[in-house]
This record gives structure tokens, sequence and C-alpha cells, in this order.
């Protein structure tokens, strides 16, 4: 259990100070018309409370359930979590307890946190498709007394690790298929939880003042939550974050991105990641809006459509995936219909980044451009659902230079973004009017940001977190004695733009053997930018020569195939085919040649490379929950393919163990080949060649 | 497994017989279901078990022998007054509509219970619009039910044969029937496949109490699902019991090994 | 200007004249619609009620009712003897072959086709019978535009307004009301649409009864202008190409063939005859109807089939 007052000795004396700084002349409140300055709403249910006084009949949230979009207003769900807050009081939840919470994106799942904080308890979100030993992990170090599910697939993983929890005595459950015959003790529907704490609220008027009382005495020292990162290595850690810190935070990005009650977003990304909790959950109790939550995993391009937010935000892949799913379909459209198309996307290509920033442009430009955007730029946006976008955010990876044009000289208003868990996300992110696709922006509203000599980026923030959950040593490691928070990346600040720029982990940045840098996360990128390449991982530190591991895209290189009439009945299959191996081998070549014309990394080229018999994928430990690639581990369970790439041979055969699903294992065999690739000549020797 | 309720008779066949040309399909069979439970009908192939669930429906007429369902006996029956009765029935080689919706085709299934006539439909009369909605959040809660939502405006012709299959069985659960034949479900599956399938028809049987006839190959997936077991072999019956019962019988040995007899 | 008066004359009648296919057309695309079977026995069908239609009509004359009256019951005697055709036709020709194939049902449609032909010429006679509904004289319109005006027939008109209304009201039948769906699913799968207790032969006796309501439109129409005879029946094959063209599954589709081939080959008689030579008339709409299956098998209109292998 963890008293709010544990709390002071967590934060460094610095950390507090600049809380303090950071505040000190700042109205909290201040955006827009809609938010009422004055009063301290420094906590979430105050906020909520806030909410339901000024917005009341707005909605808050979104679900589409049975085919239908149902809604929640502000003053309903103020009502509802009041209610909620009431019924887990009964079950036993005091301040200061944790809470797990595991599933997708559901109206109940959110409500759970609020009314955990309305208590003074803590929620910690756990990623819905963790295994159970990972969720085991969690909910025993975070010594979670309740645990809230969102259907039986999850309430299932945590009965079978449940021997090993030893302080949990309440799983509640938001859909109750198939749990009508469980009879564990301790199973209740988080309806029915509401319905009794509304009973009882209405039964006895001392229950309700507790809770008013509750929720008064909170303050922004409380501990909002705790999310656990999934680390590239070694184990999950624990993120503190304080109720101030958080709010603080979110108050500046809406500010920055002038978020008001009108705005709706999706929650479709996971919420357990610090993504969703920011942008959706902080933010909107901040703001105002509507969070819309999806009917299921499979629908949400649907969902997407039918909401059409105001602003959205994907990792690089999602905006990669939907771009490839719309190029595909073009392919099979009428020639009048590629034709025009084209021809718009180029009329996009020279005027719309011009026109989004509103910078001149020719009069025949505009017009052509109105012209396309009536052809092809709101059709194609109103497919994707993101004609209603005003802000789009991207971040977790680089993203490639012409994806990044591409949506922006549509019209997307997309911009890039930094930071980590640790930050409470934002560390950076770039305002309108200073976009550029290789940086991820100047410094965060009130965050200060600094590059120590080894090139590691620090930072400071309002929202930066307390401490590591019961692990005062990495703490301690993480955080400078000036309160500076260490991100473990390496970066630089642009000289052009004054932005920062990532270049990778910093543990990751080595030299190969003959002193060429290098930074595998770079490499890796550029070879993601191809859409036929879905994953890379790249090996060299202290080696020759610079090796490969590539993944396929399924849907591209599907698509391509069957365009191209090649049979294969199996991923395995079409990952081996030299076909694809020699179109690959293509875009390698083109990340060879633009790394030639680097000089500090032309000789990071890529000599061989491999097409992997399977997916890397999270439920096999080779990817992190938030899909960033575990390099050590993969190296290891890989070693027979990583030693023939490194000892000349062609071909290697590999057997490894899976894991399906629902938690079986298996094995796959393979014999991998493996590809040589030439190496361009630096622009010296091929200025001297020529 | 949880055992059916009663030993209610729901459906008793006595001693049907059925023949085609020269071909015995059915020799004198009699089984009959209990209500409330997932009954399985199995044996080698040509032994007769789509010919016995084609005389359950309607579809054939059997030469000899009697029907009994819900307590009435009847010698011949239309397939649409089986359906009317609340016998639905989904088929070995899908039979969906195949230029509509998976919605469409599942609140095809609705028709029986739409109590306002076709005119009254047709004329979008107050009542039968409502009663419209009340079967469109019907359908909608066995989409919810079969996690097809994601499908549900797409024309199955293009959905892949399992999710057909699913669409299929949606439709006859719509139907809201007293009993389900199922005509190898599993076909074609693969076994995570199987499995979503196996699932959802024990969770029908337990949710709606629907009682179930099946008829199926995978000899695993019937051992899990039934409660009682019938063996066909060349039209006769040649075993009737409990999986474990069934398993161990020589009778049932023999013919899956095709021993002569 | 006199060149394009002659073309809108020629268009307006080609037009009117397509609008009567149309309206034959359109009664294959109800009854495939709504049960998958074409009906080679529309053209007879036709021929059925305009015979009973005439021949009752005469008949009250003859017995001194007034014309009005005469027109009334002569109508309703022509559908009562079209409900019974489909009745008949349900019962004893489609009906026990349900669940077989489309080529089955269709050669019993053949068969059908003799029989009623024959019926309706034993019971009603096999004279020429003219029909006297709506006046059939010329009419000159917009003479201040065009020297002389542009003739149009009385006829045509009646006819297009006719036709148009009754596609009208058929379309929105279609594109409105819930019967649709269970037409659709009987059209699609007849095992199916029966095992989930739709009754299919209730609603095909509904679909060809209003097939045989609509070809008796059709026999007022074609009677007028051609009086009701025996080569009545062969408009079922100047249909052929309308469905071809507009899409078997489509009623815009079949206005929109009807219009075409109408317009189409009487603008080809007139302009492109004296070059080509004479009798465009009688096969332009054939090998516009090639053409299109070439490039467009499904028609204009017609549902695209897509299966999955």
């Amino acid at each position: 259990m963890l008293e709010h007052a544990k709390l002071a000795w967590l934060l460094p004396k610095r950390a507090q100070l600049h809380h303090k700084q950071a505040r000190a002349n700042v109205p909290v409140f201040g955006i827009g018309t809609d938010m009422a300055g004055g009063g301290s709403f420094d906590t979430f249910p105050k906020l909520l409370l806030r909410n339901a006084a000024q917005f009341g009949a707005r909605p808050a949230f979104r679900h589409k359930d049975l085919g239908i979009w149902q809604t929640w207003t502000w003053a309903e769900v103020a009502a509802l979590v009041r209610a909620y807050a009431a019924g887990l009081h009964r079950l036993g939840l005091q301040p200061g307890d944790t809470i797990a919470v595991v599933g997708s994106n559901r109206p109940k799942l959110y409500w759970t946190m609020m009314a955990a904080q309305a208590l003074r308890a803590i929620p910690v979100p756990v990623y819905s498709d963790a295994v159970a030993d990972e969720l085991a992990f969690v909910l025993a170090h975070a010594e979670s007394k309740l645990v809230a599910a969102q259907d039986q697939e999850q309430v299932d993983k945590i009965l079978s690790v449940s021997d090993r929890l030893s302080h949990l005595n309440r799983i509640v459950y938001d859909d109750p298929r198939g749990l009508d015959d469980y009879d564990d003790s301790r199973l209740i529907a988080i309806g029915e939880v509401i319905e009794d704490g509304r009973a009882a609220l209405a039964a006895n008027v001392a229950l309700g003042a507790r809770i008013d009382e509750f929720v008064r005495e909170g303050d922004g020292f409380d501990i909002a939550t705790i999310l656990y990162t999934s680390g590239t290595t070694g184990a999950s850690k624990g993120v503190i974050l304080s109720t101030r810190g958080c709010i603080d935070a979110a108050t500046d990005t809406v500010r920055f991105d002038r978020l008001t009650a009108d705005d709706v977003v999706f929650a479709y990304l996971p919420l357990a990641w610090v993504g969703d909790h920011y942008l959706n959950y902080v933010q909107g109790l901040v703001a105002g809006f509507c969070t819309a939550c999806p009917e299921s995993s499979e629908t949400i391009e649907q969902d997407r459509r039918e909401i059409g937010p105001s602003f959205y935000f994907a990792p690089p892949r999602g905006f990669e995936a939907m771009l490839t799913r719309v190029m595909i379909r073009m392919e099979d459209a009428a020639p009048i219909k590629r034709r025009m198309f084209n021809y718009f996307l180029g009329i996009a290509r020279r005027y719309g980044e011009s026109i989004l920033i509103g910078n001149s442009v020719p009069l025949s430009g505009r017009l052509l451009y109105a012209l396309g955007r009536l052809l092809v730029y709101e059709p194609l946006k109103n497919v994707l659902g993101l004609s209603r976008v005003r802000v789009a955010y991207t971040a977790g990876e680089a993203i490639g230079p012409d994806l990044f044009a591409f949506y922006r000289s549509i019209g997307l208003n997309l911009k890039q973004l930094y930071g980590q868990t640790e930050a409470f996300l934002y560390v950076t992110c770039q305002p309108d009017g200073e976009i550029y696709s290789d940086t991820v922006g100047p410094a965060a509203p009130n965050v200060d940001i600094r590059v120590t000599e080894s090139g590691e980026v620090q930072f400071r923030s309002p929202g930066m977190f307390v401490g590591y959950f019961k692990d005062q040593a990495k703490t301690e490691e993480t955080m400078t004695p000036d309160g500076y928070v260490k991100t473990g990346d390496a970066g630089f600040f642009d000289k052009k733009t004054g932005h920062l720029r990532i270049i990778d982990r910093a543990k990751d940045v080595g030299r190969l053997a003959d002193g060429t840098i290098f930074a595998p996360k770079y490499l890796e990128n550029k070879l993601k930018f191809f859409p036929n390449i879905g994953e890379a991982v790249v090996y060299g530190d202290s080696t020759e020569f610079v090796c490969a591991i590539l993944n396929i895209d399924p849907v591209a290189v599907a698509n391509w195939a069957e365009r191209n009439n090649i049979a294969y009945g199996s991923y395995q299959e079409l990952a081996g085919h030299p076909l694809v191996y020699d179109v690959v081998a293509k875009d390698v070549a083109e990340v060879n040649r633009s790394l030639a014309g680097e000089k500090v990394l032309a000789g990071a080229q890529i000599r061989r490379f491999l097409i992997l018999h399977k997916e890397l994928d999270a439920d096999d430990g080779e990817l992190t929950r938030t899909q960033k690639v575990r390099r050590r581990f993969i190296a290891e369970r890989y070693a027979p393919l990583v030693t023939a790439l490194y000892n000349g041979s062609h071909e290697a055969d590999i057997s490894t163990e899976v894991t399906f699903e629902d938690g079986r294992k298996g094995t796959i065999a393979a014999r991998v080949k493996i590809y040589d690739m030439q190496a361009t000549g630096s622009a010296e020797s091929l200025g001297k060649a020529a | 497994m949880r055992a059916p309720d009663s030993s209610e008779v729901l459906l008793d066949v006595e001693r049907v017989s059925l023949a085609f040309g020269g071909v015995k399909a059915l020799r004198g069979v009699s089984l009959n279901i209990r209500k409330g439970e997932i009954r399985a009908i199995i044996g080698p192939n040509g032994a007769g078990k789509t010919s016995m669930l084609n005389v359950i429906n309607g579809f054939y007429h059997p030469d000899q022998g009697a029907i009994t369902f819900k307590g009435r006996t009847r010698a011949r029956m239309r397939p649409f007054e089986s359906a009317r009765g609340g016998i639905a029935r989904t088929f070995q080689n899908v039979a969906l509509f195949k230029g509509m919706s998976a919605l469409d085709n599942i609140m095809a299934g609705r028709t029986l219970k739409m109590r306002r006539g076709l005119l009254w439909q047709m004329l979008r009369y107050g009542p039968a619009q409502a009663e419209e909605v009340e079967h469109r959040r019907r359908v909608e809660e066995i989409i919810d039910f079969l996690e097809i939502e994601a499908i549900r405006k797409v024309p199955v012709a293009r959905l892949p044969y399992g999710l057909q299959k699913r669409v299929e069985l949606g439709r006859a659960l719509a139907m809201e029937p007293d009993l389900l034949l199922l005509d190898e479900p599993m076909a074609g599956m693969n076994l995570e496949e199987k499995e979503d399938m196996s699932r959802f028809i024990i969770d029908v049987n337990n949710h709606y109490g629907t009682t179930i006839a099946l008829i199926e190959h995978d000899m695993a997936v019937v051992m899990d699902l039934s409660h009682r077991v019938a063996v066909l072999d060349h039209g006769l019956k040649i075993a009737d019991g409990t999986p474990d019962e069934v398993k161990k019988d020589q009778a049932v040995i023999d013919a899956y090994l095709g021993v002569a007899h | 200007m006199i060149a394009l008066g002659q073309f809108l004359e020629v268009l307006i009648g080609g037009l009117m004249s397509g609008v009567l296919y149309s309206l034959v057309a359109l009664g294959f695309v109800l009854i495939f619609k709504a049960s998958g079977v074409f009906n080679f026995a529309q053209g007879a069908m036709v021929l059925l009620a305009g015979l009973a239609l005439v021949r009752a009509l005469d008949l009250l004359m003859a017995n001194g009712f007034p014309f009005w009256a005469a027109i009334v019951l002569g109508i309703g005697f022509g559908a009562a003897i079209m409900a019974t055709t489909a009745w008949l036709i349900e019962r004893f020709v489609i009906g026990p072959l349900v669940n077989q194939d489309a080529l089955t049902l269709f050669m019993s449609t053949i068969g059908a086709t003799f029989i009623i032909e024959g019926a309706a010429e034993m019971i009603f006679g096999s004279d020429v019978y003219p029909l006297r509904l709506f006046p059939t004289d010329a009419w000159f319109v917009l003479e201040g535009l065009f020297p002389g005006g542009i003739l149009v027939n009385k006829l045509d008109v009646w006819g297009g307004v006719i036709a148009g209304t009754l596609v009208a009201g058929l379309a929105i039948f279609f594109q409105w009301t819930k019967i649709g769906r269970a037409l659709r699913a009987v059209a699609d799968d007849h095992l199916a649409a029966q095992s989930v207790g739709i009754p299919i032969s209730r609603i095909w006796f509904v679909v060809w009864l209003v097939a045989g309501l609509v070809a008796l439109v059709a026999a007022i129409v074609w009677g007028t202008k051609l009086g009701v005879q025996f080569s009545i029946t062969f408009l079922a094959l100047k249909a052929l190409p309308v469905l071809i063209i507009g899409g078997l599954t489509s009623i815009p589709g079949a206005i929109a063939g009807g219009l075409i081939v109408g317009a189409g080959e009487k603008i080809a008689e007139v302009f492109l005859g004296p070059s080509i030579g004479g009798g465009i008339e009688y096969w332009f709409a054939y090998v516009l109807a090639l053409a299109v299956l070439l490039v467009r098998p499904q028609g204009l209109f017609g549902e695209r089939i897509i299966e999955r292998i």
C-alpha cells in the first residue's frame, strides 16, 4: 500500500522545486471560453466534476455496441463514476490501493480508473494482449487488490495465475459473455458494482458524503497511476506518475493543440500505453472532449470512419498500413481513376505542404489543389476516416519522409512528437509551422532538454515521473542528481531548425570494426521505410560489416505476389521465395545507396541479409508490446542465423519454439537463405570512377 | 460438459427407411434426441448421416417409418413447415444467400418470427417498423455472440469459408429454433477455427438451451462436444450411447477400420 | 434546323417505342429478380392477357355495357385470368421443380409457353383483335421551333406515361420495402430460403401475378398499337436485347436498355439506313446486345457476379 506521504520522499528535491517553479505564474486553465478559470482542479475526480458542471450535456464517451454508437454525457459519467466509486469502496478499495485494469478500450475500464482515483486509489493499466505470466508479474508487483478485466479471456488469464497473486481478492469484469457459469466468488460484473453503489448511495447519505470527502481530500501529490513499461531489455518497471504532473503536462499540451470540449478522439491504441492514457484519458478530462471506443479490434477502420475524430494519433506503421491499403485498392481501380489519382497526388506533392502551412502559392496551384481536394484528397481522407482531423501526431519510431510528406500534402496536419513513459509522454512536439520529417521537434511546453557529451538526451518536464515503483535503485540510475531524466536515447539538436533529432537508443549505438558509427535503429528505419519491409533488425557492433534480419510486410508483399502470379501456401513460403528476395534486395540496395552518400555512414552499408521465415511477434518476446525490436533477444533466439550471416554461409537451418495465440507452444523449422549485397562505393570513390 | 436438464424426448425417429433407386440410404433407423442435449450422428462416409438430417428436416420423405417432433407425428413434411415447427439447419456446403450481406442473411432467419404479414412490412407500417427494430437488435446480439461485427456488411460470397459457416450458424440461431441441425459444421476448418466453432456450439447449447444434432467427422470434436452419439454405417445404426461407450464399441471400431460385415 | 427537327422526331419516336420495349422486359426482370427463373413464357403471357381483355371488352360492349364500365370490367377480367395463370404455373410448372437448377426451370417455362399460347387461342380465338383504348393519332408539337412541328404519336405518349408510372412504382416497391429481402433470398438460393421458413410457393405466386399484371399493361399498350394477335408473343424476342443491355436483374436497367434499343434502332434506321441498306431496325438491337456482352456481360446495370472459388 502506498500512501501519498511516501510520495514525497520518492520525489527528488530538485524535481519538486521544478514543479513549483513551473506552475508559479501560469493560470491552470485558460483555454477558450469553455473552461472557467479559477478554482483548483488539481485531481482527476475534480476535473470530472467540473466537466459535469460545465459541459454536462456534451458527450464524454462513445462506444459502438450491438451495431450502434452508445453515448454517455459528462453528467452521466460523473454520476456513474460516483456510484461506481461507492461500489468499489464497498468492495474494500482503500486510498493508496492499486487496482489493475486489463482489457481493450472500453468506457467501463476508463470509468474504473476514474472511480479508483475518486477514492484516491491507483489504477494500474495492463496490456490486454499480455500473456498470463506477464500479467501475473505486474499484478503481483503492484500488489493489486482488485482487477478490472474486460471479458472472459482476461478473466481466464487472471484466474490461471491467481495462485501467484496473494493480494488479489476481487475481479470485476465488463463484458459478462461466457462468465455466467463461473462460480468464483471473487468475480462480479462492473454493471453490478455500479448498481450496488447507486443503491447504497440512495439508501445511505453518509456513504455519499464519504465519497465526496475522498474527492475533496485528494490533491496533486496523489499518485495518479502506475504505468508499467514494456522494456526492450529486462523486466517491466512500474512508472509512478503524480496527479499534479499529469494534469499540468496535459494542460500545456491541450493549450498547445487548442483542444476543446468539441473535439473527438478515437481510442484504439492499448490503454496500458502511456500514449493512450495521456492523449485520450488525461487530455479528455482536462479539455472535456469525447473519447470514442471502437466495437472490436477488427472494426477499427470502419469505426474510425464513422466517428470522424478531430485529433488522431497513430504510430508510423499505422499510417503506412493505411496508405498501403489505399494504394492496393487504387491498383484495382479503372485506369482513368488511377490517372486522376496520380496526377492530383503530384499536385499535392508540389503545393500541399505550402498550402497547409500558409505559404504563398501561385493561383493556378491553388485552383488545381482545390480541384484535387474535391476529387481526390477529401474522398481519400474520408475513406481513411481522417476528414475531420485537425491535428494528427505520430511517434515511436522514425517515419519515412515520403510517407510523412504524403499525408501532409493532402492536408492532414501530421506532426511528430517524442517522449517516453517516464516523461508521461511529451518531451518534444512540433508546433504548426515547424514541421520536418526528420526531427521530433523542439521541447514541449515547459520542458527542458539537454544533450550530454556522450550524446544522451535528458529532460525535465512537468509531467515527468516520480520514480519506479518499489525500485529505488533503478530510479536513481535513471535520474540525474539535478533532477533530469536520462532517456537512454542518443540524439542531437539540429543546427538548422533547432529541433531535436533522435538517432537511436544510446546503448545500442556502437561501432564497426573499422570505426564506422553503427546506429542500428537509424538503419532499421531506413529499411522499414520501404513498404515491402515490415520489420528489420540489424547487427554490426564490433563486427566487420552490417547484417540484417528482415520481415516482409505480409500485406504489401502478398499483393505484389498476386499481381506477379507468384503462388505460395504460407507466410513462410512467401518469405522464402527467391523473387521476393530479389524485390527486397532492391530495397536494401537503395538503402545502401543512400548510406553511401553520407560520409560518416558509408561503411555501415548492409552487406548480407536474410528474410526471416516467421513474423517477429511480441507474444514470442521478440518485440515489446509497443512493437519495438528486442535485438539481443532476437540474436540469442536466432543465433544459428546470425552465425551464418557472419560466416559467409548462403543458407542456414533454424528451428524455434513459438507460442500460439491461446498460449500453447509449438516449433517452426526452416531453411533460410542469405543474400549478399554489393556495397555501393562512397560518393568520393564514385566520383573517382566516373 | 453440463448434462441436459431433462430426459424429455424432443425428436423421435422410428424405424425410418429411405432408398434412392437401388441405394438404401437408411435401413430402419431409430434414434431419439432429448431436449437440451447435443447429439452427434457419426459414421463413415456414405453411412446415411446427411440423409438422416434431410429426413428430419423434411427435404426427403422416408419410405417407411415416422418422425415425431414435439409430440406430433407426421408422415410428410415440407421444409418450410419444419422450419416453422422450430427446426433450423445448416448445410454441408453452406447455403447462404450469396448476394446478400452477412447481416441480411441473418435477418432473413428472422422471417418466421415476423408477426406482421408481408404486406404490412412492405408498407413500413408503424408497428412493423418497431418490430423491425426489435429483430435488428436480436440479430445484432447474435452478431455480437458470434464475433462477426467486422463483416456484417460484407456480401457473404466474399467471406472466407470459416466465416461463412459462422454466418450460416447465425442465421439458424436467428430462427430461435427448438432443434438445431448442423451438417458438418467444422468441415474445412483449421484447428483454431474448430475451437471457435466448438465454443460457439457449446455456448448456444448452454446459453440458449437449444437442442443440437450435429454430423461431424472429427472424432475429437464429437467426443468433446456431445452428450450422446449415434453411429450409422451403411444405413444401419450400429451404436448409440455416450461418447465413452461408443468409443469402445467393437462394431464402431470395425466400421471405421473398414472391416467387412 | 430541319435536320435537327427530324432528328428529334426520330429520337422521340424511338424513345417512346423504347419505353414500350421496357414494359415487356420488365416482366422478365421481375420474375428473374424474384425467383431466379428466366420466364420464356412472358411473351405468351402478354398474348393471353391481351386476348382475355379484348375478348371481354368486345363481349361486354356487344351486350350494351358503356365504354368505361366495359374497360374496368375487362381489365378486371384480364387480371383475374393472369392471377389464375400465376397460380397454375406455381402449382404445376415451377412449384414441383423447386430446388432444381435454373436451366431446368427455364425449360419448364418453355413448355408453359406452348401451353399458354395454345390455351389462349383455343379459349379466346386466334384472329387479330383491334384494341381501341386510347387515341392513336399523331400530334404535332413544337411547331414554333421547327417548321411543321415534330410528329409525336399520341399512343406512344400514353404508353410512355403508363410504362413510366409502372416502372417507377415497381422500382420504389423493390427499393424501399422489405419484401425485397425475401425475394432476393428466394432468387438466390431456394434450399436456404426454404430452410429459413420463407414460403417460396406463396412468393412465387405473388411474383408471377405481378409479372402477369405487367404483361396485361404491356398487352394494352402494344395491343392498341399492333392489335392483339399471335405475333405479339414475338415481343419477347425484342425484349432480349433490352435485357442483355440493361442487365437481367435491374429494373432501371430494363428502362435504360429499352430506351437505348428503341432510340438506337430508329436512329440507325433513318440515318444509317441509306448508306448501309435498309432493314437495320431488325438487327441493330441484337448487334448492340452482342457488343455489350463482349464488354460488360452483366449489362449496364446488372450485378457483377463475384464468386469465390
